[in-house]
């Protein structure tokens, strides 16, 4: 019975989030497209967070390098937005195997303060490199062109972008979870529990974070091509070290120990920051209240909390 | 199975939250222009000044009956300087607070990121402070119009004035983003062509916009044989300039300093005597410059409104509600394309003078001041300006076909 009620409901959502162009106010395609996007990026953070253990503070490098593969394909080669996308994840991917490959093999504040490093060290170079990333400025004044496969589709319409955006966080997130699922997880897991005991049994914990954090980058890496047509711009902020603090936020927000929590947690913020800075300028102000609050009393995001909630009334 | 359906309950439940927001009414509402200026951190005063500018524009307008007899009202949001934040703002404020047009924009940066995006939005965008020359150049759309002065025309002007001095050797310091990289670009293709013999220094300064410690670029520049600096810092990092300035003694030396922004009221006001003497002085817009009606009547309402005098930023924002009131009027409608299509080619009378939108790249033929700064002001405590210069609009500024605008 439970299970019926729940894949109903999830139904409906998913044909809620479908329909978002024709119910909702057109302002919120832009807001979902975010939310999505943003979702993605925070959920591919927990893959490494939530599940393996790993606090990243550079996982922007992966995104922001996403984002500027795309914007540089589009700018320079007009290849079709599927193969930006492909380019972003394998620019992501070498980055995160070698970023990986240094950091995975220290534990706690130091794999914390290692990424933290490399990432500085990523938005160093597109910030000082202005032949190719221009600067500060970033890149911007780029087209959309075709979608690929021999669809026609207009990305430049927001509603197109956001069905894309919305299909491809989807495939995304169900092969994320898939990962998650698979025994490869249960091993993430496991050693988030206790990497002593996973050594013990033979596994090479090293190469299992190595692998995980690649796979974070790689997704993080798609979400950023997703997000450079989207913006219009691909600027340094996205590979700000601030901008890698976004999914831990949303992650805590949404509740880490659930594969969905990253998505809800995205979608808190960022409604919660457009609504709020609607009425006041100091939206941090408030985030950092209900941060706060959330660690406090909530350690299991709105998502666990939420659920809790249900398994006690639904006895 | 069970867990997961449950969290896609909560993004249903935010989904239906969000289409309570939904819907906005036209028919006889006020008419709503959105302002995007940077409201926080180091150049938030230019937002503020932006502001005072608008208010007053507004508060004559609906006091003599508004634009076609509907009100006026001003929804702002805060660009923060950057291009990803004032992109999605302008998708609020047009889609979401159902603005007819869009104002603003402070920074060159945000400029180059946001007008390429104007077409989609439908909606004309009058730039009142973002000064890069794209945006009018190889950027250049048929919704995007700006009423100040654009880096080409100030650069034009200043390699006139550095023309003049003696100094051979010049170098910059400016902003680590387009503005600051395309002064220096402009200004020394300008001054190399009146003067080829000018020697434009490879050793350039570039410190980051919102730095705070500017003294090893200053150090720098006092320690190598440059004879002339030109410098495009702005705002509040441009007080914070002239304060480490002083302390190192770089105003003793014999230099020729030329600040392209340095007249602005913002600055001066902030700066008061710390503002050397001698110093070559720009400004989009000063105040004193202009002698007719609407500029007398624009500085003395700012002047009891606020007690300071007005700044550029300012005028451009006073100036360009008047020209949507003309364009709207003549459009004989709110709606977005028909007011672009009024803007294009219009000439309005406003403080600076009378204000025409080019045909072919919507740049404003509006007039960079240069001045050398003088004794204080006995009543407004700023420095005034001395031998100053009101460069022809037109004069300075690029052909058409140089812009590389195609419209």
């Amino acid at each position: 019975m439970k299970t019926k009620v729940l894949m109903a409901i999830l139904a409906v959502v998913i044909a809620g989030l479908i329909a978002v162009p024709w119910i909702a106010s057109y302002f919120y395609v832009f807001i979902f497209t975010e939310i999505l996007i943003l979702g993605l990026f925070a959920a591919s953070f927990n893959l490494i967070f939530g599940y393996t253990g790993m606090l990243s503070f550079g996982h922007a490098a992966f995104f922001g390098i996403g984002a500027y593969a795309t914007a540089l394909v589009l700018i320079h080669l007009e290849w079709p937005f599927l193969v930006c996308l492909l380019v972003s994840m394998g620019a992501s991917a070498l980055l995160a195997l070698m970023i990986g490959f240094l950091s995975v093999r220290l534990n706690e504040v130091y794999f914390a303060m290692l990424t933290l490093a490399f990432g500085m060290m990523v938005f160093a170079i597109a910030y000082q490199w202005r032949s190719v990333t221009n600067g500060s400025d970033g890149l911007a004044g780029f087209t959309l062109g075709s979608f690929g496969l021999g669809l026609d589709l207009t990305l430049a319409n927001p509603s197109v972008y956001y069905h894309v955006v919305l299909g491809i966080v989807a495939i995304a997130a169900i092969v994320l979870y898939l990962i998650c699922r698979s025994s490869f997880g249960m091993i993430l897991k496991a050693i988030r529990q206790n990497p002593e005991r996973v050594s013990f049994a033979g596994l090479n914990v090293r190469t299992y974070r190595l692998v995980a954090f690649v796979i974070a980058g790689t997704f993080a890496g798609l979400a950023g091509g997703l997000i450079a047509p989207f913006l219009r711009v691909a600027s340094p902020e996205l590979l700000h070290w601030s901008m890698s603090a976004e999914p831990i936020l949303m992650a805590i927000l949404g509740g880490t120990g659930f594969f969905l929590g990253p998505f809800i947690g995205s979608a808190a913020f960022v409604l919660l920051e457009t609504w709020i800075t609607t009425y006041t300028e100091s939206w941090m102000l408030v985030l950092g209240i209900i941060l706060a609050m959330m660690v406090i009393f909530f350690r299991k995001g709105l998502l666990g909390t939420a659920i809790d909630w249900w398994m006690e009334v639904k006895k | 199975m069970k867990s997961i359906s449950i969290k896609k309950l909560m993004v249903a439940m935010t989904a239906t939250a969000t289409l309570g927001t939904a819907g906005i009414s036209y028919a006889d509402d006020p008419i709503r222009i959105g302002g995007l200026y940077i409201l926080s951190g180091s150049a938030a005063t230019y937002g503020e000044f932006a502001q005072k500018g608008i208010d007053l524009a507004v508060d004559e307008i609906n006091g003599s009956g508004g634009i076609l007899g509907r009100q006026v009202e001003m929804v702002y949001e805060d660009t923060q300087g950057k291009a990803s934040v004032a992109i999605q703002a302008a998708r609020k404020l047009v889609y979401s607070e159902g603005v007819d047009a869009l104002v603003g924009l402070d920074s060159s940066g945000v400029a180059q990121g946001m007008v390429p995006t104007m077409p989609e939005l439908q909606k004309p965008l009058i730039i009142t402070h973002a000064a890069t020359p794209d945006v009018t150049g190889k950027l250049c759309n048929s919704f995007t119009y700006r009423i100040s002065v654009n880096v080409a025309q100030n650069m034009k002007a200043a390699a006139l004035v550095a023309a003049e001095t003696d100094a051979t050797n010049w170098t910059t310091i400016g902003p680590d983003y387009a503005f600051g990289h395309q002064s220096w670009e402009f200004f020394g293709n300008y001054l190399k062509e009146i003067n080829p013999d000018v020697n434009l220094m490879s050793e350039t300064n570039f410190p980051r916009f919102g730095a705070e410690d500017f003294t090893p670029f200053i150090d720098r520049v006092m320690d190598s044989d440059a004879e002339g600096v030109l410098i495009s810092v702005w705002g509040g990092d441009l007080v914070n300039f002239v304060r480490q300035a002083n302390t190192r003694g770089f105003f003793e030396k014999d230099l020729e300093v030329m600040f392209t922004v340095g007249a602005a009221t913002e600055v001066l006001t902030a700066l008061g005597e710390e503002m050397p003497e001698g110093v070559h002085l720009s400004t989009r817009y000063w105040y004193e410059a202009y002698d007719n009606d609407i500029n007398d009547r624009f500085v003395k309402a700012y002047l009891d409104a606020y007690g300071n005098p007005p700044s550029y930023n300012a005028e451009g924002a006073y100036a360009a509600m008047y020209a949507y009131k003309q364009a709207m009027e003549a459009a004989g409608s709110t709606e977005g394309p028909a007011v672009a299509k009024a803007l294009s080619g219009m000439s309005m009378e406003a403080p600076n003078g009378t204000v025409t939108f080019r045909k072919g790249d919507n740049q404003a033929m509006v007039s960079p001041n240069w001045g050398v700064s003088g004794p204080m002001h006995p009543e407004h405590g700023i420095r005034t300006l001395n031998n100053l210069q009101i460069f022809d609009g037109e004069k300075v500024a690029r052909t058409v076909e140089e812009t590389g605008c195609k419209l």
